[in-house]
């Protein structure tokens, strides 16, 4: 079995577009949070949300042209080829056996929304036959295929909601770590649409202004929008071709409540936490930080936060929540999460969690609060959890070359330029 | 995707059943193939008020009369085929449950973007509302992809990974080859693999506005893989999966990437040409026309000609090729003829993906 490591990152979020932007903002504490402009949003009382500003996708796009594209798709097919050059690998994946998997949870809703509108104004015969075109999930995947010119990957949609990023990273783990493919680009996409807005409205989970997840006065979600990409392949393909590393994924764990559609159950989640720590080789004391699910609803927050405690003991890991700064980006979620888990690695420091006051006494972990801080982290785990009680938990450990990895797998020989943690010239060559 | 990796787990399908316009059950299905009785019929325009005359619906389905009225007053018709046809595998024909699921129970269904009926009804209710919050918040886990697999985890207990895969027409041998890979890695020590679609109205509307001409069929067929050392009590092997592969197409040409699958598949197997008995092709209408003359092209005629066409049952989109691999085994149970044989299976999606599958039936 390879062990297998994250060389390229690629993202589009409301708070930074791009690793170092991104970077930048989880550090700084940066709030995506402002009006919602995207769909129309009159006669809701409240309507915030973390959007994706100054996003051109004619940047990012050569082959395709975007109004072919739903949005969730050239955010996707952006975050990909963003990701691919930051791994240095810009033009040489044409013929690389590879997998490019994307987690989503509303695929192109955006444009499902849309024509929703023009059937109750005009009727089902006025619908616009481009948009129907660019509605089917697959195209998330199908899209970056197409406009980076891979001739030799499996390309498929992971539809598993508000996980399906983790659930997208762990399928490309095994996949590069049992050889199958040489590389995996995979990850998490959504574009805030209407249809979910007005669901979580409707059941009281928006929260007026800001997201403060494990605050006593949290008040819910706001809905965002993004994707995250990563470029994954084994260590010794990184280390043969002198790329930089991120970070290490040693695990992950997935499984399903079967318990209820929306409520999440503590001892499932308990054991998706467990599943991925033995699939990684580490114990729950050896993990420095864990960036929760942590959606900033009520029940979430004191559900995810029991269970951790009852897997991590009394003294948890810090437990910090990226939604507070990035809001719930669904499908991208978990991809976000878990790139800010390597991004935290890399640069060593803890993203904090913002917007919060006083922390819930229900939630009783160290959620680091408005102000990251500088931690040098081995261990970090990202969770992500679902509707449809769909639970995925990933575990990424800090690359030291030479050294063996942190769950004690054995070291590969060391290419010296794979020790720098500068980018490479040519891993800038995407315009910003 | 590669023969180290399925010699590693020799995945196996142990039992399987489908809910298709055939009827509700295996034994339909069997009927229906071996009849190869088209299932095309006029829609009650009053139920299906679309842009389509005719379609091939599952006769009379009904989610409540199927599974009862408790736990389904807000189950969406996709949703209702997936638990139903599970529930058909799970249990043996007096309703004695013989598989057992839990913790090691994977699912992995294959769909293209849900139930769109239900994605876009819940949002008309906000553009005709009194208000735009004016949703059912009981029907808002529908609008989700994921609903009909965490209804299957839930009705059926299934604990283990619960996958929804997009994949359109190649969704049911993309998710045979996920489950392959959940299998070799130890996440699951069963999988619950298939795929799903229904038939809707807001479904035909993008059809048509697609440009798509096929006649709308509906469905979902599952098996169940296990690893062929750990198959349960009481079961045994109906075929063994030698290998999937699956490429996305280029400038939107198929052909290439489907060769390169096929050949893929051969090889990662050790098996030529022309040992292979049976080639089933799973796109239908134009599409399909050139995956089977392909098909044909490659293994001969007598190898396409001994399964029934693939219009049967309509274009059932993302669980065209699930539906076409419990054709085989329709077959395969009928036929003295095929015992031992190997099958090649494809799908050729209109998104981009040509995949392709290579089964020995059991002897």
């Amino acid at each position: 079995m390879n062990r297998v490591v994250l060389t390229g990152i690629g993202v589009v979020s409301s708070i930074g577009i791009g690793a170092e932007e991104f970077a930048a903002g989880l550090r700084a504490g940066r709030s995506g949070a402002r009006p919602i402009s995207v769909f129309d949003t009159t006669g809701f009382e409240h309507a915030n949300g973390c959007e994706v500003v100054g996003f051109d996708p004619s940047r990012w796009l050569r082959d395709l042209d975007p109004s072919t594209m739903g949005k969730a798709s050239q955010f996707s097919v952006a975050a990909a080829r963003m990701a691919v050059a930051d791994a240095g690998l810009a033009g040489q994946l044409t013929d690389k056996r590879g997998l490019v998997t994307v987690g989503t949870t509303d695929g192109e809703s955006f444009d499902l929304d849309r024509l929703v509108e023009t059937e109750v104004e005009d009727g089902p015969e006025a619908m616009d036959g481009a948009g129907a075109r660019r509605v089917p999930a697959p195209l998330l995947s199908l899209s970056i295929a197409r406009e980076l010119r891979l001739g030799n990957v499996s390309a498929y949609t992971i539809a598993t909601a508000c996980s399906a990023g983790n659930y997208a990273i762990g399928d490309g783990f095994d996949a590069v770590r049992s050889g199958e493919v040489d590389f995996a680009l995979c990850g998490g996409a959504d574009a805030m649409c209407r249809k979910t807005f007005a669901g979580f409205y409707r059941l009281g989970t928006i929260a007026p202004e800001f997201c403060q997840p494990f605050d006593v006065d949290r008040k819910g979600i706001l809905t965002g929008e993004g994707a995250g990409m990563l470029v994954l392949e084994s260590l010794d393909s990184a280390v043969r071709r002198g790329a930089r590393i991120y970070a290490e994924v040693l695990g992950y764990g997935l499984n399903c409540d079967a318990y209820h559609q929306v409520a999440p159950n503590q001892s499932s989640i308990e054991r998706c936490m467990r599943l991925a720590l033995d699939d990684a080789g580490v114990k729950p004391h050896e993990v420095d930080l864990i960036s929760a699910h942590g959606t900033g609803t009520k029940a979430n927050d004191i559900t995810e936060t029991r269970a951790i405690r009852q897997v991590y003991g009394d003294r948890p890991p810090r437990t910090i929540s990226v939604k507070s700064m990035l809001g719930h980006t669904m499908g991208a979620a978990s991809a976000l999460g878990t790139i800010a888990c390597a991004l935290a690695i890399t640069h060593g420091f803890v993203p904090p969690t913002i917007n919060h006051r006083v922390t819930d006494p229900e939630c009783e972990i160290d959620c680091v609060p408005n102000e990251s801080v500088a931690a040098d982290l081995r261990v970090v785990q990202n969770n992500g959890m679902a509707f449809a009680g769909n639970n995925a938990s990933v575990i990424l450990g800090k690359y030291t070359p030479g050294e063996p990895a942190v769950n004690g797998l054995a070291p590969v020989a060391v290419n010296p330029a794979a020790a720098d943690p500068r980018p490479a010239d040519n891993r800038s060559e995407v315009k910003r | 995707m590669s023969s180290p990796a399925y010699a590693a787990v020799r995945p196996v399908i142990t039992a399987w059943s489908a809910v298709s316009p055939f009827g509700v059950g295996r034994k339909f299905f069997v009927d229906g193939v071996l009849a190869g009785q088209p299932t095309a019929a006029p829609l009650d325009r009053e139920q299906w008020p679309g842009p389509d005359e005719q379609a091939c619906l599952v006769p009379d389905f009904s989610v409540k009369e199927v599974l009862g009225r408790k736990g389904t007053r807000s189950m969406d018709r996709v949703t209702g085929l997936a638990v139903s046809t599970i529930g058909q595998l799970l249990h043996d024909a007096d309703g004695n449950r013989v598989v057992r699921t839990g913790e090691e129970s994977a699912l992995v269904l294959g769909t293209t973007m849900g139930s769109a009926q239900s994605t876009m009804d819940f949002v008309r209710d906000s553009f005709t509302g009194g208000q735009p919050h004016h949703v059912d918040p009981a029907r808002m886990p529908n609008s989700v992809m994921n609903c009909a697999a965490g209804q299957c985890a839930i009705w059926h207990q299934l604990r283990g990974p619960n996958t929804t895969l997009a994949g359109g027409g190649a969704a049911g041998l993309l998710s045979l080859d996920y489950a392959r890979r959940l299998l070799h890695h130890g996440r699951a020590g069963q999988a619950l693999v298939g795929a799903a679609e229904e038939y809707s109205t807001a479904r035909a509307w993008l059809h048509r506005h697609s440009g798509g001409t096929t006649v709308l069929g509906e469905g979902c067929a599952i098996l169940l893989v296990e690893p062929a050392a750990a198959v349960g009590e009481g079961r045994r092997p109906l075929a063994e999966v030698l290998a999937v592969q699956s490429r996305f197409y280029l400038d939107a040409d198929p052909r290439r990437a489907l060769a390169a699958s096929v050949r893929d598949v051969l090889t990662d197997a050790g098996v030529r040409q022309e040992e292979v008995w049976a080639a089933v092709g799973s796109a239908v209408g134009e599409p399909g026309e050139h995956e089977h003359a392909q098909l044909r092209a490659l293994f001969g005629d007598a190898a396409v000609n001994r399964m029934p066409g693939a219009d049967l049952l309509g274009d059932t989109g993302a669980a065209s090729s699930a539906l076409r691999i419990a054709t085989v085994l329709s077959v395969a149970e009928r036929s003295a003829e095929a015992a031992g044989k190997l099958v090649v299976l494809s799908a050729v999606d209109p998104y981009g993906t040509a995949a392709c599958a290579l089964l020995r039936l059991a002897d």
